[in-house]
């Protein structure tokens, strides 16, 4: 592949990143909220994969595994809590679950 | 890997079957005191296993790790810090009954991450120690799920860390794809030559500091603290605002030297910026709590950003101030929470204000030991604080950071007054009648919390009133590791 194509899936690996962010900013729903981190953390694998066949090197689609493992072991940790909270709350509105304030 | 390289990685070895022996136990048999006793036992052998590598000059097993005399030292300050917290932790979760053997499992993975980071020389490695820190301590944080705020805390926690752990893989691969290496050494050759950083890298950089600024809570990513602070039991609270900063800190310091960061005006202008605001924010902010938790939380905000002075001197000296003071930061912090710890009861954590008046007539001793840990956040000469502080600001006049060295100054007149509020209440007689004390435990399981603050204020006062020997030390330390203060 040309650097111009590398540089195009590096800006798709982008937009996605920011997708993700926007979306994390807006989302009030818990469990969306835990959707759009998982498309940032994504997509910064996408980034690595970029840069791993750029430069012909395994590093970046060993990362990526890392990233995908990592976020595995989150989202399960993350769906658990999100149990606990509708459990104690019966909704999953990210305004009703904050109560701290200061 | 060959046996030399597996003798030198002994203090994770020892951690992580230390983790798995505690999960088998518990499978066999539950019992809150024999895990206790392996993990304190493991701790300190992970400790004692770190004198085996004292005045290394600098052990590399490429490309992921370098064990040098900063990164023992660094691992030997996390696993001392762990140590006295898993002490603290015995009493406060025997007055609760729910599952408390899984924390201790939490509180060694979650150590074995922090002393991972420290020695990492990859960007592999730096992710994966930081992966196993942040898991870890999602669900320590929300480890009492009866209580209401914990799941709160921990939602939050795992969102924003999910968050900036995004933004620093961002950050790792367009630095990556920029450089093509992984490894810091590598990266750092191929910086050499450049004067300017170009906008790719820049932008790497850029979010790479989002990430790390995160998990350090500097102003203008600190949203997060607060509320964790406040809703993680107080033991976790303490493991947070210690531990986990330590090694983030800890890869920073490295990574930054290495690379040599310092070059470029652009990365100095914006720690500049952080650290001022985080002194700033932190301090007016803690102004206004009535919450013990949440006071404690902006100060280390604050504190936070007095270390990050120390960081922008750059030199050698800002390197021992660092550590210094992160010496001195801990003893207190750990100190602090764990009076909070002593004093809560089982529904919940001793943290409002009103909790702490007349302490000093109900219990004087731990009023005492709050007092002088107070006085040494707020650093107050004869205390750790006020050595640490000094160093800084020695560290900082000694690369001409004027404006930094002031605000540092302003700011430590500020957070005189909130630290001497919290004094004040606590000196106040009570107006009612103390209500009955609610059912305690046996004496003897104090024994541990209430030895721990006591090694912990001893520890205080000779760190404050005679500074040389720890001095020495961190100087003989980073004597033997010559590449890290090549500047």
């Amino acid at each position: 592949m040309s650097v111009s194509t590398m540089e195009a899936a590096l800006l798709l690996a982008g937009v996605l990143f920011m997708l993700g962010l926007i979306s994390v900013l807006i989302r009030r729903n818990i469990i969306f909220m835990l959707i759009s981190v998982e498309i940032m953390l994504n997509a910064a694998g996408l980034a690595f994969i970029v840069a791993g066949s750029k430069w012909v090197q395994p590093d970046g689609q060993v990362m990526f595994i890392f990233i995908l493992t990592m976020a595995a072991a989150e989202v399960s940790v993350g769906l658990a809590l999100i149990l606990q909270i509708y459990h104690q709350l019966k909704t999953l509105d990210s305004d009703a679950a904050n109560f701290m304030k200061g | 890997m060959s046996q030399t390289d597996f003798l030198h990685l002994m203090p994770l070895l020892i951690l992580t079957v230390a983790a798995l022996v505690n999960m088998l136990v518990i499978a066999a048999w539950r019992n809150h005191k024999i895990i206790y006793v392996i993990t304190a036992v493991s701790f300190v052998a992970a400790f004692l296993s770190l004198f085996e590598l004292r005045g290394i000059t600098a052990y590399a097993i490429d490309p992921l790790f370098v064990i040098d005399g900063f990164g023992v030292f660094y691992i030997g300050l996390i696993l001392a810090t762990a140590l006295l917290i898993s002490m603290l932790s015995y009493a406060y979760f025997e007055q609760r009954e729910e599952q408390k053997e899984e924390y201790y499992i939490l509180l060694i993975l979650s150590t074995l991450g922090a002393c991972t980071l420290v020695i990492s020389t990859h960007f592999a490695s730096l992710f994966l120690g930081l992966e196993v820190l942040s898991v870890a301590l999602y669900s320590l944080i929300s480890y009492l799920r009866t209580r209401e705020r914990s799941d709160e805390a921990g939602i939050k926690y795992l969102i924003l860390a999910a968050f900036s752990s995004a933004f620093l893989l961002f950050g790792m691969a367009l630095v990556y794809f920029s450089v093509g290496t992984m490894t810091f050494a590598g990266i750092a050759t191929a910086m050499s030559g450049l004067q300017e950083l170009p906008l790719l890298l820049l932008t790497g950089f850029g979010m790479m500091i989002i990430g790390i600024g995160f998990k350090l809570s500097v102003v203008p990513f600190h949203m997060w603290t607060p509320d964790v602070y406040e809703g993680a039991p107080a033991p976790v609270t303490a493991f947070i605002a210690t531990v986990s900063k330590a090694g983030v800190l800890g890869i920073m310091i490295r990574f930054f030297l290495e690379v040599d960061g310092f070059r470029y005006p652009t990365l100095i202008t914006i720690f500049t910026i952080v650290a001022i605001s985080s002194m700033i924010a932190g301090n007016l902010l803690a102004l206004m709590q009535k919450n013990v938790k949440r006071i404690l939380a902006y100060s280390s905000i604050s504190h936070l950003g007095y270390l990050l002075v120390a960081f922008l001197a750059g030199n050698q000296m800002g390197v021992e101030a660092i550590t210094f003071y992160l010496v001195a930061y801990f003893i207190t912090t750990v100190g602090a929470f764990g009076v909070v710890a002593m004093l809560s009861d089982k529904e919940r954590d001793a943290e409002l204000l009103e909790d702490y008046r007349g302490l000093l007539w109900r219990r004087p001793w731990t009023a005492t030991a709050f007092t002088a840990m107070l006085l040494s956040l707020a650093g107050i000469p004869l205390t750790a604080g006020f050595v640490g502080k000094f160093y800084i600001l020695a560290a900082g006049v000694s690369t001409q950071l004027w404006l930094l060295v002031a605000m540092l100054v302003l700011n430590s007149v500020i957070g005189l007054y909130y630290y001497i509020k919290v004094i004040a209440v606590m000196f106040q007689q009570p107006e009612t009648e103390a209500e009955t004390p609610k059912k305690r435990l046996r004496p003897s399981i104090y024994l541990a919390s209430v030895g721990t603050l006591v090694v912990l204020t001893l520890l205080l006062l000779i760190v404050g009133v005679y500074p040389a020997a720890l001095v020495e030390i961190i100087q003989n330390v980073f004597a033997t590791a010559p590449e890290m203060v090549a500047r």
